[in-house]
């Protein structure tokens, strides 16, 4: 094989293996939003509080008797928390 | 704000817990173990609640975000059954480590299972469902 023939030869296998990287990495996508999202977080922030039904306020009041009835459950608590 | 799903439930579910470990558990903890001198190695087993526990609400919100179209299950009850995972992982952990509980807290252990079981239900119910809603996953 000449010079010439086998430098043809590697610029192809050049060209192939160029062509294969381009394919396996995908397009660069810019990742930035397109808009500023920290407006749409306040305003879900500021939405109206879900309403609190009168058992989970017995259910925390209960709960908050019984942590001082028996404070030995607030550091097992606090554990698991 | 359809992306990353999974993700956005993983960061609402471990919000909870971390901020709670800043706020509660660590000053707590350290204010009991060098200013009362509370003598108990609490750093021993302190890994429990600063990475078990938070990681596994994430993985939780993760789960419930999965599966609540299949199960239709509320968000209360699914935090609640968090508990039955998290004690026996960390009473295990607590034997392994030969971690001699204080006697104040062995004494109390038949209120802890229904005080957790209130906590839980409550803070999934109102704190992760919130961080949810602001996420985009309620």
């Amino acid at each position: 094989m000449s010079d010439r023939e086998q430098n043809q030869n590697e610029d192809r296998e050049l060209e192939q293996m160029r062509n294969l990287l381009k394919s396996a990495v995908p397009p660069r996508i810019d990742a930035e939003p397109r808009r500023d999202l920290w407006p749409q977080v306040l305003r879900r922030l500021d939405n109206a509080p879900e309403r609190v039904p009168w058992w989970d306020w017995v259910l925390l009041g209960g709960a908050i008797v019984a942590a001082c009835a028996f404070p030995g459950v607030l550091p097992a608590l606090l554990y698991h928390l | 704000m359809n992306k990353h799903l999974y993700l956005r439930a993983y960061l609402a579910g471990i919000a909870v817990p971390t901020m709670f470990l800043l706020v509660a558990v660590m000053p707590g903890y350290t204010i009991l173990r060098y200013v009362f001198n509370f003598p108990v190695p609490v750093e021993r087993v302190i890994m429990f609640p600063m990475a078990v526990v938070p990681n596994l609400w994430g993985l939780w919100n993760i789960v419930f975000v999965a599966w609540r179209e299949k199960l239709r299950m509320p968000i209360g009850l699914h935090g609640l059954l968090l508990v039955f995972l998290l004690a026996p992982l960390g009473i295990t952990l607590v034997s392994l480590l030969d971690f001699s509980v204080p006697h104040i807290v062995l004494s109390a252990l038949p209120v802890l299972a229904p005080v957790a079981l209130i906590a839980y239900y409550l803070a999934w119910k109102y704190l992760v469902n919130g961080l949810n809603g602001v996420l985009g996953i309620a």
